[in-house]
């Protein structure tokens, strides 16, 4: 309080200042009129909008053979591709099973038709040897064609077709459209 | 001790500012705080999220090699088929049942049904076809009447064993009744260019082999055409009402024995007034003829229905829900009906039963004013041409420095905010000198244009649409037209009032409509890659003709995935 009343005291005693010492370019007004120009400023300026980041680029589709199929199997930073009919599915969104420690995980770069038909995981559902033909699915019931068609199906609905697969040697043939 | 100074002296700083507070430091910080409360009280929400036009078409997850990802329109998204179709549901269908695509019968049908509501019934909202003749005279026609006319026309050509019409007639009633008689009576109809010399219309009807025409009378020199083109079988004249009473049944001696001339209005009255009242029944097995038009190339294409109709139903989905055409608006081609983009925009009005304006001086003059005179549209079609020469005449009038600061203000407000601008106490000042469409301003509330892919019409350009939207108040849509498809390729949003995209002579041509997907080929100077798509742009749907059709130019597709052409 002591401090107040002896700064109101100072300030008191000061003179009034005349009227003709009175100019406009106070550094009050100074200060208010570069912040009213500056609000102008921002305000008035053309702003450019925010662009939305990149979609990311679609994927190509590609010709794949057995080979060239075998290393996206979700290992080392690798996309999970599996081959139905001919299809192949870039099923990534599954790695829980497809991938790297999954249950299906056999099926990830390969040829799961036999597999999905016959409903096994076994080893021996897969083409043994992968610059031989593909799988042609013979010795498969009508029931295990069918189950195959429902897997295939649900895959349509679930997964991207990012390619189709032939044997090798067989690249150069247009597919059926698929 | 020091900060006791120290404190000293920042209070002595700080007071000796305050202390000079005087007048004009009230008046600056008044200034602040009107400008601030001006700002907020004034703003308005942009018509459309800039996240929403920021991305506007959405793009396959997958790619061809030599080819980008196909771009379709957020409404008509991927895994969906495309818009192809009216959804036309015959009485007796289940609410539930799937309806069928429809062809210009149904269009003609559900006019004279009037509107139909979600449930399917009818609300009876009927629309109306004028015919504007100058300023004075507007004729509404009795849809009834117009019915019969199309029956008792339809009847008559299929009688006298005509296969083949030519339309070569103004935009008129008589070109509409004649257009939908061909497709209840199983023709083929021709879309004749209007205004055109002799020996192009012979060469037109030699192409598409016409043996019937429908012209209005005095259009083309009767024996000059017969001599040359032998094939025609019939005539049928299209006589105004001043005319009448002379008769254009006589043929010049020595003249084409052959060929079956009457007129119009004598079919109409020589049959008795009850006859064709009735349409003919619904049958949905039956194959439809084609609809042949001609570009401004000379090429001749055929359109199947199943084309005109998705071209409509692409137009009907491809504007926002509460900017569609309804009962309430009054539509104006103010563009000859024989190109296909304002037919089939004409066909879409008919089909919301809005009340459509025919004036017969559309497409012959690219005067705005002249074509819209007499009657107060809320919706037009008008060419490119038409809307460049309106502007640099509007642009060319108003040009004092006043309205400049009144026009950039307003461009401020349609770019920044995104809104139309609102008519304030100084753009009023400058109303006398805007073009005046129509006879109530301020009703304007749609313009459609198009540019033709590959001609050499004038395009528009970013700032050209930006200043018509500002001098006509309305809202513009800009579509890309291409010879195989029918109605357009793509379109810009009716939101999409951006400054900043498309190339500086032309502006981006928008987004694929619902009933039409696009993708880019590689040429061998434009390839699309990761990030950008560009080639040749090919179409593919139910709206092009033989399902995919490259439109003939190249372009690119830009971060908003619009079209713009290159």
């Amino acid at each position: 309080m002591d401090y107040v009343e002896n700064r109101m005291a100072q300030e008191a005693a000061k003179p009034t200042p005349s009227p003709e010492v009175q100019t406009i370019a106070t550094p009050i007004n100074l200060i208010l009129v570069s912040l009213l120009i500056y609000v102008l400023y921002r305000s008035l300026s053309p702003s450019k909008s925010a662009p939305l980041p990149l979609a990311p680029a679609p994927v190509v589709f590609r010709t794949f053979t057995p080979p060239t199929l075998l290393p996206y199997n979700g290992t080392s930073d690798m996309p999970v591709y599996l081959a139905v009919r001919g299809r192949v599915f870039d099923v990534t969104s599954g790695r829980n099973f497809y991938g790297p420690g999954g249950p299906y995980e056999n099926f990830a770069g390969r040829d799961a038709s036999r597999g999905l038909a016959c409903g096994s995981f076994d080893e021996e559902m897969l083409t043994k040897d992968l610059q031989g033909p593909l799988d042609t699915l013979d010795g498969l019931g009508d029931e295990e064609m069918e189950a195959m068609r429902g897997w295939e199906e649900r895959f349509e609905e679930k997964y991207l077709v990012v390619g189709r697969l032939v044997a090798v040697g067989d690249e150069e043939k247009q597919g059926n459209g698929e | 001790m020091g900060l006791d100074n120290m404190m000293l002296k920042l209070d002595e700083t700080v007071t000796g500012i305050f202390a000079e507070w005087d007048i004009y430091t009230t008046t600056i910080t008044v200034i602040i705080i009107t400008f601030f409360a001006y700002q907020i009280f004034t703003s308005r929400d942009p018509d459309a999220h800039p996240m929403l036009l920021a991305r506007q078409a959405q793009a396959s997850p997958v790619r061809q090699p030599g080819e980008s990802a196909v771009f379709r329109s957020h409404s008509a998204p991927h895994g969906i088929p495309l818009n192809s179709g009216l959804n036309i549901k015959d009485p007796g269908d289940s609410k539930w049942a799937r309806g069928r695509d429809g062809d210009l019968r149904d269009v003609w049908r559900r006019v004279i049904s009037g509107g139909l509501d979600r449930d399917g019934k009818e609300t009876g909202e009927l629309g109306s076809i004028m015919t504007v003749m100058g300023t004075e005279n507007i004729i509404k026609h009795d849809l009834a009447d117009i019915t019969r006319q199309i029956n008792l026309i339809g009847q008559h050509i299929k009688e006298n064993g005509g296969n083949n019409v030519a339309i070569y007639l103004p935009n008129s009633i008589e070109f509409l009744a004649t257009l939908f008689a061909c497709a209840f009576y199983d023709l083929t109809a021709i879309l004749v260019p209007y205004d055109q010399s002799t020996e192009d219309i012979i060469s037109l009807l030699h192409k598409s082999k016409a043996d019937s025409v429908i012209a209005a009378v005095g259009s083309f020199p009767f024996d000059v055409v017969t001599k040359s083109y032998p094939d025609l079988q019939q005539l049928i004249w299209v006589v105004d009402e001043g005319s009448r009473h002379m008769d254009w049944n006589e043929v010049p001696k020595g003249t084409g024995g052959a060929v079956n001339v009457s007129t119009w209005s004598e079919i109409i009255q020589d049959q008795e007034s009850n006859a064709g009242a009735e349409l003919p029944a619904v049958e949905r097995t039956s194959e439809l003829k084609n609809i042949i038009g001609f570009w401004p190339s000379g090429e001749m294409i055929r359109y199947t229905h199943a084309n005109l109709i998705a071209g409509i139903a692409g137009q009907l989905t491809s504007v926002p829900t509460t900017q569609r055409i309804t009962n309430a608006d009054l539509f104006l081609p103010a563009d000859s009906l024989t190109t296909l983009y304002p037919l089939v925009l004409t066909l879409s009005a008919l089909f919301s039963n809005a009340t459509v304006a025919l004036n017969s001086v559309a497409g012959r003059t690219p005067d705005i004013v002249m074509a819209t005179q007499g009657i107060a549209p809320t919706i037009i079609v008008a060419s490119s041409a038409t809307l460049v020469k309106t502007h640099s005449e509007t642009s060319d009038k108003m040009n004092s420095s006043m309205y400049r600061l009144v026009h950039w203000f307003q461009t401020r407000s349609l770019v920044v905010h995104g809104v139309m601008p609102l008519a304030t106490i100084f753009s009023r000042l400058f109303d006398n000198l805007r073009p005046i469409i129509g006879t109530m301003p301020g009703k304007l509330r749609l313009i459609f244009t198009s540019s033709q892919a590959g001609s050499d019409s004038t395009p528009l350009s970013t700032e050209t649409l930006q200043d018509l939207r500002i001098y006509l108040g309305a809202r513009i849509i800009y579509a890309l037209t291409a010879p195989k498809v029918a109605g357009a390729v793509t379109q810009t949003s009716i939101y999409d009032y951006r400054g900043d995209t498309g190339t500086e002579k032309c502006s981006h041509f928008g987004v694929p409509v619902t009933s039409v997907e696009i993708f880019c080929r590689d040429t061998k100077e434009q390839k699309t890659t990761d990030e950008a798509p560009a080639g040749e742009i090919i179409a593919r749907g139910p709206a092009v003709v033989g399902g995919e059709a490259s439109i003939g130019v190249v372009g690119k597709i830009q971060a908003d995935h619009t079209l713009a052409l290159l």
